[in-house]
């Protein structure tokens, strides 16, 4: 009898197991089973310019130029004050109010993307339209503004953990020479938190890239590139906010449905190789901290 | 440039950031709140939505939410509980543990947009679901397994090995030590990790968009195949009629409850993970 629940149970763990590794390979699986039928067809049409369903055009371009554009944005914003105010937290703030800035951060973390979306149309892009005098304030740079603030939490939160997981030591030796706090910041600090610090970034790419529902209400969803093509203050589209407008207007099955699904598994590609890369690069740094 | 000055433009840039920061989190509570407020009294929380949202209030969204999210924690709870064992207590190659943290981190890392799409074309048209608030559970369970099997993980773990040793010593089998021994203990990290997972689950609009939830005319289910409406696409079809000032309104007003649900869950996790930390120290 004790035999028995003693396998039961072994069963149990083993097969819970088993289906959590097993959904994202099925996730994968499902993703490219229909995104082929558009792979085989279309082949390399898919990198062009134009998106036109009807005449059976499905170029995806426009759309990875506006995820690049929003995305980059997003990270040249956020990067500087994520990571200097994460210097703040950790280096300058005294400890005990740290508990309080990270509850803080956790809150501002969870609050829901569509939160973020109805910000973005009610202030964002009318302060846009205003300011900048355009038809619509629905563009790329509002979008990009409004998804920095999106993954600041995540940047300041993971750098602040990488900064303060240095050893005091560190720092008080480099007190001991007579150094100045911005020059222990710079020459020990950063350069042991470099590899978290980049993992904690390209976190926060993954996010950026995969985030839909803000982006796709202040962005526009206009399926061209910004003519001329610096000109981020015009409407675009990316993978995300098309997938999120079209596709269950989309009939299953269809060519137009297997090239949706096909960006979707760019994306996934994308994000998961990122979230990888994140995953190993903080690991180096584990010798470190003996 | 001499090095007292560096310093000091060092910090100055530092107080920048701090303060673009806070005034940004300020900005967004304020707004919130300052928005939100009004917007909610008692009908608003205890009368179904009429009028496509412009009035009346969001009962049956909040309901279709908490549905939702409960049962995408029971449906998470075992198998994450069933991960978490076997990552701490049966897993012995170091390989193999690596592949099924890089396995779960990427669960972790996967779009939510993505989780919707996979469930349209999985449970809506494969499997002939059609748009129902079961499969919202099943996807939002997906995505919340990581956070869950993880802090099981951390908090089973933690458990020193001589409670391991010591059950063993007594003639316990593997699994009576698991689910008379480390279970027990362990269960603390599992209930924050779903309070956490449900938080961000309850948040969530692109997964579910398109697979569960339907926007006028829904009330309670009376089955499992039935679409709900949800606070936060309810949010999402008020903030595409954002001209109207009363659709608007209640879109800030249903934001806020969804907001303070998200808080109250994050909250609750946090204080049983102080109280559990405040044991285990002693």
């Amino acid at each position: 009898m004790l035999g028995l629940t003693n396998k039961i149970g072994k069963i149990y763990v083993y097969t819970s197991t088993l289906i959590s590794a097993a959904v994202v390979f099925l996730i994968f699986t499902i993703l490219l089973l229909n995104s082929w039928s558009a792979i085989s067809n279309v082949g390399l049409d898919l990198i062009n310019l134009s998106w036109n369903p009807s005449k059976g055009e499905f170029g995806i371009i426009s759309m990875l130029f506006g995820t690049f554009v929003v995305t980059f944005i997003a990270l040249v914003i956020s990067i500087p004050l994520g990571v200097f105010t994460a210097i703040f937290t950790s280096e300058i703030l005294a400890s005990k109010y740290r508990f309080f800035v990270k509850s803080i951060l956790e809150l501002l973390a969870g609050i829901p993307s569509i939160i973020y979306g109805l910000i973005g149309i009610a202030f964002l892009s009318i302060w846009f339209q205003d300011l900048f005098d355009l038809q619509s304030g629905r563009t790329l740079l509002t979008a990009g503004i409004l998804l920095s603030v999106m993954i600041l939490p995540t940047i300041i939160t993971l750098t602040d953990d990488a900064f303060h997981n240095i050893p005091n030591k560190y720092r008080e030796t480099a007190k001991g020479l007579g150094l100045y706090n911005s020059e222990i910041i710079k020459e020990v600090l950063v350069p042991i938190a470099k590899a978290d610090v980049k993992s904690a970034i390209l976190l926060a790419f993954g996010r950026a890239l995969g985030e839909t529902m803000a982006v796709m209400l202040v962005i526009g969803s206009i399926d061209k590139l910004p003519n001329p093509i610096y000109n981020w203050l015009s409407p675009g589209q990316t993978i995300t906010s098309k997938l999120g407008r079209e596709i269950a207007e989309t009939s299953f099955g269809s060519i137009h449905f297997s090239a949706m699904i096909f960006m979707g598994l760019l994306l996934f590609s994308v994000v998961l190789l990122l979230t990888i890369i994140a995953q190993n690069s903080s690991k180096k740094t584990e010798r470190l901290y003996e | 440039m001499n090095r007292k000055l560096k310093n000091n433009l060092f910090t100055y840039a530092t107080w920048i950031a701090v303060i673009t920061c806070a005034a940004i989190l300020l900005f967004l509570f304020g707004v919130i709140l300052w928005n939100g407020l009004p917007a909610i009294n008692f009908n608003f929380l205890t009368e179904a939505a009429s009028d496509f949202g412009a009035s009346g209030g969001i009962i049956h969204q909040i309901t279709g939410s908490v549905l939702l999210v409960i049962f995408s924690a029971l449906i998470c709870l075992p198998i994450a509980i069933g991960t978490a064992i076997y990552k701490s207590e049966y897993v012995k190659s170091k390989k193999l543990h690596t592949l099924i943290n890089t396995l779960i981190y990427s669960l972790n890392g996967i779009p939510s947009l993505i989780f919707g799409i996979f469930g349209l074309i999985l449970f809506v048209n494969i499997l002939g679901m059609g748009v129902s608030w079961i499969v919202g559970s099943i996807i939002l369970a997906m995505m919340i397994l990581p956070t869950v099997t993880l802090s099981t993980y951390h908090s089973i773990n933690s458990i020193p090995t001589v409670y391991r040793e010591s059950s063993m010593a007594l003639g316990l089998t593997k699994w009576q030590t698991i689910s008379k021994v480390l279970l027990p203990q362990g269960f603390s990290g599992a209930i924050t990790g779903l309070l956490i997972g449900v938080a961000r689950a309850i948040g969530e609009t692109a997964p579910i968009m398109f697979i569960a939830t339907a926007f006028s005319g829904v009330a309670f289910p009376s089955s499992l195949l039935e679409p709900v409406s949800t606070l936060p696409t309810h949010i999402l079809a008020l903030a595409q009629q954002a001209t109207n000032p009363a659709a608007l309104q209640n879109a800030w007003g249903t934001s806020l409850v969804l907001v303070s649900l998200v808080v109250l869950f994050s909250i609750t996790a946090l204080c049983i993970r102080l109280k559990h930390q405040a044991i285990s120290k002693r």
